[in-house]
C-alpha cells in the first residue's frame, strides 16, 4: 500500500512470531493497538485486498463501496486513525459511565431533596426549554447513523457510528431527565418541548440547521460540518453554555452530569474530526484540493451556524446566570483554536 | 453514597417519550444516497424499545462475561485442549463472520436512509451499534487464536487471505447482498433470511459444535452474540409488518424475499454444511447438518414465520425452499467439501484427512455416502504426504465444474447446472455458468449487480499452482512452507518445492467447460482490467448486453431481454423462476 510499511516486516525485523502477529495491520506506533488489530481491513478495500474488484454493485454502477462518496481523496483511507482509539468495549464502558452517573445524580438529588434548592426561575426554564436540545443531538444521530455505511474504511465507519450512538444517548438523557423532572416537579413535558422546538422563533435557525445537515449526502463533509463547525458552535454553546454553566449556578444536581458527560463525548468526536481534517489536508497528493473542498464546506455551514448561535440569545436570556454574550464569545474563540489547530485559516466566511 | 434507589421508569413511557424527538422536516427534507421502489405507510411500530440508559449497562455487562471468558480459556489451557481440526476451519469462518457483521451493521444505514418511519429507526441505529460489538469481539477471538493456539498460520494474513480466497470471497459476494442495491430487499437479505433464519444455525448449532471439540471460548463469544440476534429478528419483522401495510408492496416482497432465500441458501448451505460435518473430530453428535436445518430453517423459520406471511398477503410458493432442501439432499455440501479439500495448496488453513471413525458417522447420517464419496476421502488421505509426489486437485480440476457466475461456488449438481451467454463491456461474447435455475434468475433480473473477477480459476488459467501461491502470499514466514496442509502434522508439510515437483498448472473449470460445450470463452478475466471484464474501473460497471442461452428470439442466439421485461421481473409480476 502506497507508503505504508508492512507491520509483519517491521516485526520480523525485531525477532517477533510474525505467524502471531496480524501482519495487514500498519500501526501507528511501534506495535499495533488492540484498536488496531481489531478494526483495521475488517471492511475490505479494493485499494487493499479486493484485487479482484467489488462483487457487488449498485444498478446505477457504484461498486459496493464508492470513491465517489466523497468529494475528498487521499493516498489510503485505511490509514486514518482516531486518536483516542475508541472501539467497542471502551465504548461502552464509557457510555454506560455517562448513564451511571446520571443515575447517580438523580437518586442523589432525590435523596437529599437537592431539587428543592434550584431557583423558580431555573425550574421554569428547565420545563420549557431543558429538553430541546434533545432534539438538536438527536437530529444529528439521524444523519450521522445515514452516511456511516458509505464511509470509505473501516475507522472511518466505526467512527461515524459510534458518534452518531453518542448523540442518540445525549438525546434521550435529555429526555429522561424531563421524566425525572416531571415526576418530582411536575409539568415537565416532552410536548412542550417539541413545541418550542417547531415553534418558537429563538429555535428556528438552529432547526433550520440540523435538518440541513439531513441533505449531506457526502459522509466526509458530515465530520467536517459536524466537527468542525456545528458541535463546536451550537452544541458545545448549548451544551456547556446554555446548560452546564448556568446549572451549575443555580445549584442544579443533575443537569451538570448530562451537560458534562456529552462534552466528555464531544471532546473524542472534536479529536477524531481534528484528526481527520489534518490528515485530508496533509495528503501529499490531494492536500491541496482537499484543503478547497474544506474550506468551501466551511464557508457554506459556518455563517448559517454562528447564525443559529445569534439567534438563540433570547433562550440564554430566560437562563437565570446564563451570560449570552461570553458563552458566545468562548464557543467561538474554541472553533477558531480547532480550526488553527487543523491548519484552517481562522477567517470567519461572509 | 445515596441509598435510595432510583425509581424504576416505565419502558413503555420512556420509549413513548424518546419516539417524540422525531419530527416533519419543514426547511429542508432528507437526502438520501440509496433509492428504494418500496413505499411506506404513515405507522409504525418498534418492537425493541431500546433506551440507552438500559442498552449500554446491558452490553457493557455482556461485554465484561466474554472478555472473562478470554482470560479464563487461557488459564484453562484451551489453546492446546481444543481440538486442531476444529481450531484450523475457525480461520476463515471467523473472518467471513466478521464481514458479515460489517455487512449488518452496514444494512442498517442504508434501510435507515430510505425509511420515513421514525420509530424504527431507533432500533435500526442500536443493531448498528451491536454489529460493531460484533466487530470487536469476533476480531478479538481471532487474535486470541492467532495468539495462543498451535499452529498461528493463516491468522496472520487473514484478511488479506480472506479477500482472495476461493470460498470466502464468495462469503463477501453474499453479504454484500445486504447493504448494495434496493435497502429494503437488502433488509430482507440480512434480517429476513440471514439473521432470523440462519442464525440459529451459525450462532447456535455451530457453537454446539464448537464446545463438543473442546472450543468454548468460541462458544462463549458467539453465544453472546446471539443475544442480540432477537432483537435484529424483531428489526426484521418491523420492517416487514410496516412494508406490508402498502398493497403495492407485496409483489415486491414476494420477489425480494425468495432472491434473498436463495442467495444465502447458495453460500451458507455448502459453506457451513461443509465445516459442521467435516471439521468436527467429536463425532458424539447424531444430528446432522440436514437435521439441523430441518429443525432451525424449515420449521422454525420457514413454516413458522414465511408460511404465516401469507395469511397477510405474501404469497410465496413453497418451491424454492423445497428445492434448496432437494439440494442438500442431493449433496450439495457432500459435493463441495471434496473440492474444498482438494484446493489446499490455495487456503489458509490446514485440512484434516478423514477417519474410519468419520466415514462411520457420515455413513450413519447419510446412509450411502461412502459408496459415493469414499474413495474421494480415501485418495484424498493417501495423497497428504509430499513424499507422494501428487495433489488430487489434478485429477479433480480437470473434471470439476465450472464456478457459479451468481453464488461464486462451484455448480456441483449437474441436473442444476444451467448456462447463458452475454457480451463484456467490449462487446465479446462470453459464457456464464450457474449452479442452478434461481442463480441464473438473480443475475438475469439484476442487471450490474454481479460485478468483479468473478470465476476464480480464470485469471489463474495457464499458471502454475506454485506460482499462484506465491502470488497470494500463501506461505508459512520460513518463506517456503506452505500455509495451507492436507493434514495437521507439523512434519512432512509441504513446500513450494513439493508443489513444483508436483507440476500442476492451473486450467478455469468455467473455461474448458464452456470449450468442451462448444460455448463461446468461459472466462470472465480481463487481462487489460485487473478487475474483470464485467465492469471497467473498479467503482461504477458499464451494463453487459443482457440476454439468455439457448436458441434465442433474436435470430442470432440470443433472447432479447427489454427494459420493460427487467422492470416487471424487479417487481415480480413474472414467474419466479421456471424449471
Amino acid at each position: 500500500m502506497a507508503g505504508e510499511v508492512r507491520a509483519g516486516e517491521r516485526r520480523q525485523r525485531r525477532g517477533e512470531d510474525p505467524e502471531r502477529q496480524f501482519q495487514w495491520v500498519v500501526p501507528k506506533k511501534r506495535k499495533a493497538s488492540v484498536y488496531e488489530d481489531l478494526t483495521l481491513d475488517t471492511q475490505p478495500s479494493v485499494h487493499r485486498f479486493m484485487r479482484n474488484g467489488w462483487y457487488c454493485s449498485f444498478p446505477d454502477g457504484r461498486g459496493t463501496w464508492d470513491d465517489a462518496s466523497t468529494e475528498l481523496a487521499v493516498a489510503t483511507w485505511s490509514a486514518f486513525r482516531d486518536p483516542n482509539e475508541l472501539w467497542e468495549r471502551p465504548y461502552y464502558q464509557q457510555g454506560a459511565q455517562c448513564e451511571k452517573e446520571i443515575d447517580a445524580a438523580v437518586e442523589g438529588a432525590r435523596a437529599e431533596g437537592l431539587n428543592a434548592g434550584m431557583p423558580d426561575a431555573w425550574v421554569e426554564f428547565l420545563r420549557r426549554d431543558g429538553q430541546v436540545t434533545a432534539f438538536v443531538e438527536h437530529g444529528i444521530w439521524s444523519i450521522a447513523t445515514r452516511r456511516s455505511r458509505a464511509a470509505l474504511s473501516d475507522v472511518l465507519t466505526h467512527g461515524i457510528v459510534l458518534y452518531a450512538a453518542m448523540k442518540q444517548r445525549q438525546a434521550q438523557a435529555h429526555v429522561i431527565h424531563g421524566m425525572d423532572l416531571d415526576q418530582d416537579l411536575g409539568d415537565v413535558t416532552i410536548e412542550a418541548a417539541k413545541e418550542r422546538w417547531l415553534q418558537a422563533e429563538a429555535w428556528q435557525p438552529t432547526r433550520r440547521l440540523v435538518e440541513r445537515m439531513g441533505t449531506i449526502t457526502d459522509w466526509a463533509e458530515l465530520i467536517v460540518v459536524s466537527g468542525l463547525v456545528v458541535e463546536p458552535l451550537l452544541g458545545a454553546g448549548l451544551r456547556r453554555e446554555l446548560l452546564l454553566r448556568p446549572a451549575l449556578a443555580n445549584a442544579d444536581p443533575v443537569t451538570p452530569v448530562i451537560a458534562r458527560n456529552a462534552q466528555r463525548e464531544w471532546a473524542w468526536w472534536r479529536d477524531f474530526s481534528q484528526a481527520f481534517t489534518e490528515f485530508v489536508l496533509t495528503d501529499e497528493e490531494h492536500g491541496a484540493a482537499n484543503r478547497d473542498i474544506v474550506e468551501r464546506w466551511l464557508a457554506s455551514w459556518e455563517p448559517e451556524a454562528r447564525a443559529a448561535v445569534d439567534a438563540l440569545e433570547p433562550v440564554f436570556s430566560t437562563a437565570p446566570r446564563a451570560d449570552f454574550a461570553a458563552g458566545r464569545e468562548a464557543v467561538v474563540i474554541d472553533q477558531e483554536a480547532l480550526k488553527a489547530a487543523c491548519g484552517l485559516s481562522t477567517e470567519v466566511p461572509a | 453514597m445515596a441509598t435510595q434507589q432510583t425509581r424504576r421508569r416505565s419502558v413503555t413511557q420512556t420509549h413513548e417519550r424518546v419516539a417524540q424527538l422525531g419530527w416533519k422536516r419543514s426547511y429542508h427534507e432528507p437526502v438520501p444516497i440509496y433509492d428504494t421502489r418500496y413505499v411506506f405507510p404513515d405507522k409504525a411500530k418498534d418492537p425493541m424499545k431500546q433506551v440507552m440508559r438500559d442498552y449500554l449497562p446491558m452490553q457493557l455487562e455482556k461485554d465484561e462475561r466474554v472478555y472473562g471468558g478470554f482470560d479464563a480459556a487461557l488459564r484453562a489451557g484451551m489453546p492446546t485442549k481444543a481440538d486442531e481440526r476444529w481450531l484450523q476451519i475457525m480461520k476463515p469462518l471467523i473472518l467471513i463472520l466478521v464481514y458479515a457483521e460489517g455487512a449488518a451493521g452496514r444494512c442498517m444505514s442504508v434501510v435507515m436512509d430510505v425509511v420515513p418511519n421514525e420509530e424504527l429507526l431507533n432500533g435500526y441505529h442500536v443493531q448498528f451499534v451491536d454489529e460493531v460489538r460484533h466487530i470487536g469481539m469476533q476480531m478479538n477471538l481471532a487474535r486470541w487464536y492467532a495468539k495462543n493456539t498451535p499452529d498461528p498460520a493463516g491468522w496472520h494474513k487473514g484478511q488479506e487471505y480472506m479477500a482472495e480466497n476461493l470460498f470466502t470471497r464468495a462469503g463477501v459476494n453474499m453479504f454484500s447482498h445486504s447493504f448494495t442495491g434496493d435497502p429494503i430487499a437488502a433488509g430482507f437479505t440480512m434480517m429476513t433470511v440471514i439473521e432470523t433464519a440462519f442464525t440459529n444455525v451459525a450462532f447456535v448449532a455451530l457453537p454446539d459444535v464448537a464446545t463438543r471439540n473442546g472450543d468454548f471460548i468460541q462458544a462463549t463469544t458467539y453465544s453472546s452474540v446471539q443475544s442480540d440476534e432477537a432483537r435484529h429478528i424483531s428489526n426484521g419483522y418491523a420492517t416487514m409488518l410496516t412494508v406490508l401495510q402498502e398493497p403495492e408492496n407485496i409483489p415486491l416482497i414476494q420477489h425480494d424475499l425468495q432472491q434473498a432465500w436463495w442467495i444465502v441458501h447458495a453460500f451458507v448451505d455448502p459453506f457451513v454444511g461443509t465445516i459442521m460435518e467435516y471439521f468436527s473430530t467429536d463425532r458424539s453428535d447424531e444430528e446432522s447438518y440436514l437435521t439441523k436445518w430441518d429443525r432451525w430453517i424449515r420449521d422454525d423459520w420457514y413454516r413458522s414465520y414465511v408460511e404465516q406471511l401469507g395469511k397477510m398477503g405474501v404469497d410465496i410458493p413453497p418451491a424454492m425452499f423445497e428445492r434448496a432442501r432437494e439440494r442438500l439432499v442431493a449433496g450439495l455440501h457432500h459435493k463441495t467439501a471434496p473440492l474444498a479439500f482438494a484446493t489446499w495448496p490455495l487456503a489458509f488453513w490446514k485440512f484434516d484427512p478423514l477417519t474410519q471413525t468419520d466415514f462411520e458417522w457420515f455413513e450413519r447420517q447419510y446412509p450411502g455416502w461412502y459408496d459415493e464419496y469414499g474413495a474421494t476421502w480415501e485418495a484424498y488421505a493417501a495423497l497428504a504426504d509430499p513424499e507422494e509426489n501428487a495433489l488430487l486437485l489434478s485429477g479433480l480440476l480437470d473434471g470439476a465444474p465450472p464456478f457459479c457466475f451468481t453464488c461464486m461456488l462451484a455448480c456441483v449438481l449437474d441436473d442444476d447446472m444451467c448456462h447463458r451467454t452475454c457480451q463484456d463491456r467490449h462487446g465479446v461474447e462470453r459464457t456464464r455458468f450457474y449452479c442452478s435455475p434461481e442463480c441464473k434468475w438473480l443475475d438475469e433480473t439484476n442487471p450490474g449487480r454481479y460485478t468483479g473477477d468473478r470465476n476464480y480459476f480464470d485469471k489463474h488459467h495457464g499458471k502454475a499452482l506454485s506460482e499462484v501461491i506465491v502470488e497470494l502470499g500463501l506461505l508459512r514466514a520460513d518463506g517456503k512452507t506452505l500455509v495451507g496442509q492436507p493434514h495437521l502434522r507439523t512434519d512432512r508439510m509441504w513446500t513450494l518445492d513439493d508443489i513444483r515437483a508436483a507440476d500442476l498448472q492451473i486450467t478455469s473449470p468455467n473455461i474448458t467447460t464452456a470449450e468442451a460445450m462448444g460455448l463461446p470463452c468461459g472466462s470472465w478475466h480481463d487481462e487489460g482490467d485487473p478487475f474483470g471484464a464485467v465492469q471497467g474501473d473498479g467503482n461504477g460497471f458499464q451494463p453487459v448486453t443482457l440476454y439468455g442461452g439457448g436458441g434465442g428470439t433474436n435470430g442470432d442466439g440470443r433472447n432479447g431481454y427489454s427494459l420493460d421485461d427487467l422492470a416487471a421481473a424487479a417487481v415480480g409480476s413474472t414467474p419466479w423462476v421456471k424449471l
